[in-house]
């Protein structure tokens, strides 16, 4: 062990590092640099503009409203997930007849591109031919149909669920993973001082899962914060862009209005705000976890 | 960075040409072809083939891009330096990439003849500060189709005028499960679907001076009238969640009375509904008589190193036997001479329904930011639809951020 001290060790990483910083780091520094520029409608650099694309972004109410949809966004999706994701894993850990059917299904909706999913879920709402609303009129809990995304707020709230709907598979995995890997013999104990089920499950099933949630956390941050396609399909951030997440108005502004300088800004503040994010949870996390060892060392 | 790429494409080219060793002398042609339909892919792939045919040393590469995407992929080959040489657009979009030097004026390659095969109503739009930016490649005339058996069973006259339109309405509506007037209310031409109104009702999306007309007293009025046919009945409700197919598709189903619409709806109706008995008519009046002339346009690009052999093979596609097949196979108004002397177009009556427009059609202005301009409208719109603002303070906003956007 001890020839892994001093600097062979970050010797061995150095080339890992030095790709993986030239594949990440690459496109953020051309980002960096074509947000300080003037750019034309059609991407070419103009010269050094400054600040003027981030002002441009601060001055605009649209960026603020998505910014605070983003919020509500990735919260109620990332939540939601994560509060059904557990149960469902829990119960898919358990031995019953057909878990692998019940596996295979939860696993299902994971196979088929986000674009498709959004897709379906656009024609099954839609308000006169859609699926969902002939269900519902046939078993008699709707008289009327209902215009699932005519406006922003309805729109918006069935777009988590979908957000939530395809965040679960691969939620479950993790958890699943991380169920498989609990020792048994702590479930065996309890059960032997007369634990419930409940008592297991808050006293040795979360504390253990902790760093899969953890993770899963991380992960689902990162993936719905930047998540075009649902929203995108279903709504294009209409009505009045009442469903605006940030990278859906980044995607208008790039692509349609060819503001692609404040585009860029736009998208090197999503990426500060992830990587800020990442940074502090990981920080709190790993500050939490350390403390009671610390005081069991005491 | 960016011009880091060209050389390095130059050489992964060069090691190409020799790989492919005797096929060196050969020349290709990048063209991006905008989708219209299922049918134009393979039209311009049998246009390049027979072209190929004719000279062997030039090689048309076509590739198929959907309208959707169309912006942005072009975009993103233009900042990336992989632009293709020629490519059809948007003429709304014109402007934008004349105004940045990607579009090459083709004044020094049309010949007269060449020039004399189009009809000059649709050549107006490409020409930018005097000069040709592209060629017409596609036009197409909107007007209004009425379900005659709705008409009949309602006991109503389709209109000529907008107080008709909305007398006729109020009966159709009285039917059940039924509704007088499509309304679209989100993505593609959403706008358009305003303009229609804002123009018959005598306004205009500039006004003389340039400044933005949706402040104006006829759009308020234009705007109000669909709001009033929205909360009375009249129209399919929550217009906001209906695209341009969503409506068509309302149509289809026979459940609308009127819609406005473009001529590639025809070949949609006989295929889906060939018993419904509709009529193609004028939209309706107020204070002027108006139609949506919209045309695409083929553009070359200016950063091109094939000009001649692109231009080359634009003569050979716009051969009139050519023209002829795409036009009745897309279902668009003929944009030369020729093919518009064909009987097919007073005849049929559909296709002559749409043509009829067209000398009073009025173009979407060629005006940089385009898109932009169109997005804001929607929002306003959509805001009228929702009720979340009056016609008039949502226009006049509208109006306001477009001034902006257009430095006035």
């Amino acid at each position: 062990m001890t020839s892994f001290s001093g600097l062979r060790p970050l010797a061995m990483i150095l080339p890992g590092l030095f790709l993986a910083m030239f594949i990440i780091g690459y496109p953020v520094v051309d980002l960096a640099y074509t947000s300080l520029q003037e750019v034309s409608r059609f991407g070419k650099l103009q010269g050094y503009a400054g600040f003027a694309n981030f002002a441009e972004v601060f001055a605009d109410p649209l960026f603020w409203s998505s910014l605070t949809r983003t919020a509500i966004w990735t919260v109620c999706v990332v939540g939601g997930t994560m509060l059904i994701s557990l149960p469902i894993a829990i119960i898919l850990n358990d031995d019953f007849y057909g878990r692998g059917l019940a596996r295979v299904i939860i696993m299902l909706p994971w196979a088929i591109s986000l674009t498709m999913t959004a897709v379906v879920w656009r024609w099954t709402l839609n308000g006169r031919s859609g699926l969902l609303n002939a269900t519902l009129m046939d078993i008699g809990v709707l008289a009327e149909p209902i215009e699932w995304l005519a406006e922003a707020q309805l729109a918006f709230t069935v777009e988590i669920l979908v957000g939530i709907l395809v965040s679960i598979p691969f939620t479950t995995t993790i958890f699943l993973g991380g169920l498989s890997s609990l020792p048994q013999e702590s479930y065996e104990a309890s059960m032997v001082d007369g634990a419930t089920r409940w008592d297991q499950f808050v006293h040795i099933t979360l504390p253990l899962m902790k760093p899969f949630i953890n993770i899963a956390i991380v992960l689902n941050v990162i993936y719905v914060f930047n998540s075009l396609p649902i929203i995108w399909v279903m709504t294009e951030g209409g009505p009045a862009n009442g469903t605006d997440i940030l990278v859906t108005y980044l995607y208008k502004l790039a692509f349609r209005f060819g503001q692609l300088g404040k585009a860029a800004a736009i998208s090197l503040i999503m990426f500060g705000v992830l990587l800020v994010f990442t940074i502090l949870y990981v920080t709190l996390v790993t500050r939490g976890d350390r403390q009671p060892q610390e005081v069991a060392d005491e | 960075m960016i011009r880091a790429k060209r050389p390095a494409l130059a050489v992964s080219l060069l090691a190409l040409a020799a790989l492919a060793g005797p096929a060196m002398a050969e020349t290709t042609v990048d063209f991006t072809v905008a989708e219209y339909s299922s049918k134009t892919g393979p039209f311009f792939e049998e246009v390049a083939a027979a072209f190929e045919a004719e000279n062997p040393d030039i090689k048309i590469n076509i590739e198929v891009v959907p309208w959707d995407t169309l912006l942005q992929r072009l975009t993103t080959d233009i900042a990336g330096g992989t632009a293709p040489d020629i490519s059809i657009i948007g003429t709304r979009w014109l402007l934008d990439f004349a105004e940045q030097g990607i579009a090459e004026p083709v004044d020094d390659y049309l010949t007269p003849e060449f020039k004399d095969t189009f009809i000059d109503t649709f050549m107006a739009p490409s020409v930018i500060d005097g000069k040709i930016m592209g060629l017409p490649v596609a036009a197409s005339a909107r007007a209004m189709i009425v379900n005659q058996d709705l008409f009949e069973k309602a006991g109503a006259t389709p209109p000529e005028n907008w107080d008709q339109l909305y007398e006729a309405a109020q009966k159709i509506s009285a039917l059940p499960d039924t509704y007088a007037f499509g309304l679209q209310g989100k993505e593609i031409e959403t706008d358009a679907y305003f303009y229609y109104a804002l123009w018959t009702f005598g306004g205009d999306i500039l006004t003389a001076d340039g400044m933005s007309g949706l402040d104006s007293p006829e759009a308020i009025e234009a705007a109000t009238f669909y709001k009033k046919m929205l909360d009375e009945g009249l129209t399919q409700p929550s217009p906001t969640n209906y695209s341009r197919e969503d409506v068509f598709n309302l149509f289809k189903q026979g459940t609308l009375g009127m819609i406005f619409t473009f001529p590639m709806l025809i070949p949609q109706l006989q295929a889906e509904a060939p018993d419904m008995n509709y009529k193609v008519l004028p939209f309706p009046e107020k204070a002027a008589k108006a139609t949506y002339g919209v045309t695409d346009t083929l553009m070359l690009f200016a950063d091109s190193d094939v000009k001649d052999e692109a231009w080359k093979f634009i003569e050979f596609a716009y051969g009139d036997e050519w023209r002829s097949k795409f036009d009745h196979g897309e279902g668009f108004l003929p944009v030369t001479k020729n093919v518009a002397a064909e009987e097919y177009y007073t005849t049929d009556k559909d296709i002559a329904g749409f043509a009829a427009g067209l000398p009073y059609a009025k173009f979407a202005p060629t005006i940089a930011n385009w898109e932009e301009i169109a997005d804001t409208t929607v929002r306003a719109l959509q805001q009228i639809y929702l009720g979340q603002a009056t016609p008039e303070a949502a226009l006049t906003e509208a109006a306001g951020t477009i001034n902006q956007i257009r430095g006035k």
